[in-house]
């Protein structure tokens, strides 16, 4: 690991500790592990708040997690220590009971910490470019994520916005869904309704959500036979160029096809318009 | 007065936004235009009357008939008159209201009564989620008005809420009075775990026994006088709080002391029987 001015023993001047329900193969690799009971996230990390802050927590308190007040003062004194800590966290915190509650208490504490010292909080990205879905929609509407546009200016509601919600609730008449697959990953009531309205997807290969689709597109896959840019999971922008060449056109220019379709048919509403009155 | 009467004539297939239907505008207007009010079906405007059928007009008091699960925001930010809802109704009903009553003989969704600074929600079915809570990203939720659910609730009852009365006659899902600065929520039958998470101040009562936090701490068992006062005022809408000495004690817990919080959490414990 690398070796620097103010850490000149590279990974012996690190401290990492792993917080999971199970020993895992990541185990080997920290300095500590604490195995906190299943659900007992926001728990923890609610108790984590209060001892920071220098509230006394007793045994009893703590038991539920698993964990002890030692432990916890241990590792309160490590992090308060550090020069700059980073936490990561994942799919365990935030799709477990509680969901972007424990989320919010792990960003609350990283927050706090930094009336002691630098510390910053990193969610685990899972598969493809989703950090990059998040910094484009961040900076072109002010938001990451469950964004409605059907009033004219983005509006902010994840639970009403989020697609998952939305499916369930049957809320839309058309989906289309561009490299991703929800046919595999959401509940059977917003597959369902995949399934009963005009679905649409743009996917390099044949998926759960492809076969449940009215149109199924094939498009290049990006980074390998279309370029783009990729954001590595701390937003950083990476080209990509592509290696191999396909037959099939890329994501952005089926995209921009479709809509300057659109663009040559201006009547294609005229039974039902857009607006009734004219905006002021 | 005559109450307008709308009855939904044909469901939206998408949500029907429709923060026009609202005593405040449906006072001065003529039937011809309510009838010509626009609401948004997904993106499209149309007229009020393509969904519903239109009796009366310049009133306060309106009448809706009909499964209302798709149409939002009704009676956003209303400040006089009434609603009488006969069917469920979808999201933010009665959001940002500041005066009036809503009752709602049916179900109701998520965010009603949200950041409500005054008034009345009477709702004899069960609600969604986040009931009187503030929106993203907000500081202050429910800011006055009571809100009063017969059925169940969601999660996030009364989050951030800062003032007002919140009374759930079912069972509530997780973090009921999430970060809670102020105002009363009263439990009848209990709530799921992380009750009164994060809260500042502010006062949860419950009847039924809860699983909290470990960052809530005991502090004694009493009658509180401030109940039976309270008691009194919520006798109108059909209920009361024991607080009989003989009868039992209220269990007060004080917390969260992970903000550090002054809020208290209440919770009945009767006496065992002779």
């Amino acid at each position: 690991m690398q070796k620097s001015k103010f850490l000149p023993r590279g990974r012996k001047d690190r401290t990492v500790v792993l917080v999971d329900i199970r020993e895992t193969k990541s185990a080997k690799a920290a300095d500590l592990f604490l195995q906190v009971r299943p659900g007992k996230d926001f728990e923890m990390l609610t108790i984590l708040r209060a001892m920071i802050k220098g509230e006394h927590v007793t045994d009893d308190q703590v038991a539920e997690t698993g964990l002890t007040t030692d432990v916890l003062q241990d590792l309160i004194e490590r992090m308060k220590k550090a020069k700059f800590g980073v936490m990561f966290f994942g799919m365990g915190l935030s799709m477990t009971r509680g969901k972007h509650m424990n989320a919010a208490a792990l960003l609350t504490l990283a927050a706090e910490m930094n009336a002691f010292t630098k510390f910053v909080a990193m969610p685990m990205r899972g598969h493809g470019n989703v950090t990059g879905a998040d910094v484009i929609m961040r900076w072109q509407t002010g938001y990451p994520f469950g964004i409605s546009f059907n009033r004219g200016y983005p509006r902010y509601n994840p639970g009403e916005f989020s697609t998952v919600d939305i499916l369930v609730r049957g809320d839309t008449d058309c989906a289309f869904i561009i490299g991703a697959d929800p046919g595999a990953t959401m509940p059977r009531p917003a597959i369902e309704h995949l399934a009963k309205v005009p679905t649409i997807v743009l996917d390099p290969h044949v998926t759960h959500t492809s076969r449940l689709s009215r149109v199924h597109i094939t498009t290049a896959p990006a980074g390998i036979a279309a370029p783009g840019t990729g954001y590595r999971m701390d937003e950083v922008p990476m080209p990509l160029r592509p290696a191999l060449n396909s037959p099939y056109p890329s994501d952005e220019e089926v995209i921009r096809r479709i809509k300057e379709a659109i663009a040559e048919k201006p009547d294609w509403m005229t039974d039902q318009p857009q607006m009734i009155f004219s905006q002021v | 007065m005559k109450p307008i009467t709308l009855k939904l004539k044909r469901e939206p297939t998408v949500t029907l936004e429709a923060e026009v239907i609202c005593p405040d505008g449906f006072a001065e207007m003529s039937h011809e235009q309510i009838a010509a009010s626009v609401v948004y079906h997904g993106k499209r405007q149309v007229r009020l009357d393509e969904f519903f059928d239109i009796e009366g007009e310049r009133s306060e008091h309106l009448v809706l008939h009909g499964s209302l699960q798709r149409v939002r925001h009704l009676g956003r930010g209303m400040s006089c008159g009434s609603m009488t809802i006969h069917g469920d109704v979808g999201m933010h009903l009665g959001a940002l209201m500041k005066g009036g009553q809503i009752e709602v003989f049916g179900n109701v969704s998520d965010w009603i009564g949200a950041e409500m600074s005054a008034g009345e929600i009477h709702v004899h079915g069960s609600a969604g989620q986040q009931v009187g809570a503030a929106y993203r990203g907000s500081l202050a939720g429910m800011r006055g008005g009571l809100i009063v659910i017969d059925g169940s609730a969601g999660i996030e009852v009364g989050m951030r809420m800062r003032k007002g009365t919140i009374i759930i006659g079912g069972p509530a899902k997780d973090f009921a009075g999430l970060q809670m600065k102020g105002g009363t929520i009263i439990l009848r039958d209990g709530a799921e775990i992380r009750t009164g998470a994060w809260m500042h101040r502010g006062t949860i009562i419950s009847l039924k026994p809860l699983a909290l936090m470990p960052t809530f701490a005991e502090s004694g068992q009493y009658n509180p006088t401030f109940v039976s006062v309270f008691s009194r005022l919520l006798r109108r809408h059909g209920f009361e709080l024991p607080n009989d000495p003989a009868k039992g004690v209220y269990q007060r817990y004080a917390g969260d002391r992970s903000v550090p919080g002054k809020g208290e959490i209440l919770i009945w414990k009767g006496h065992p029987e002779g």
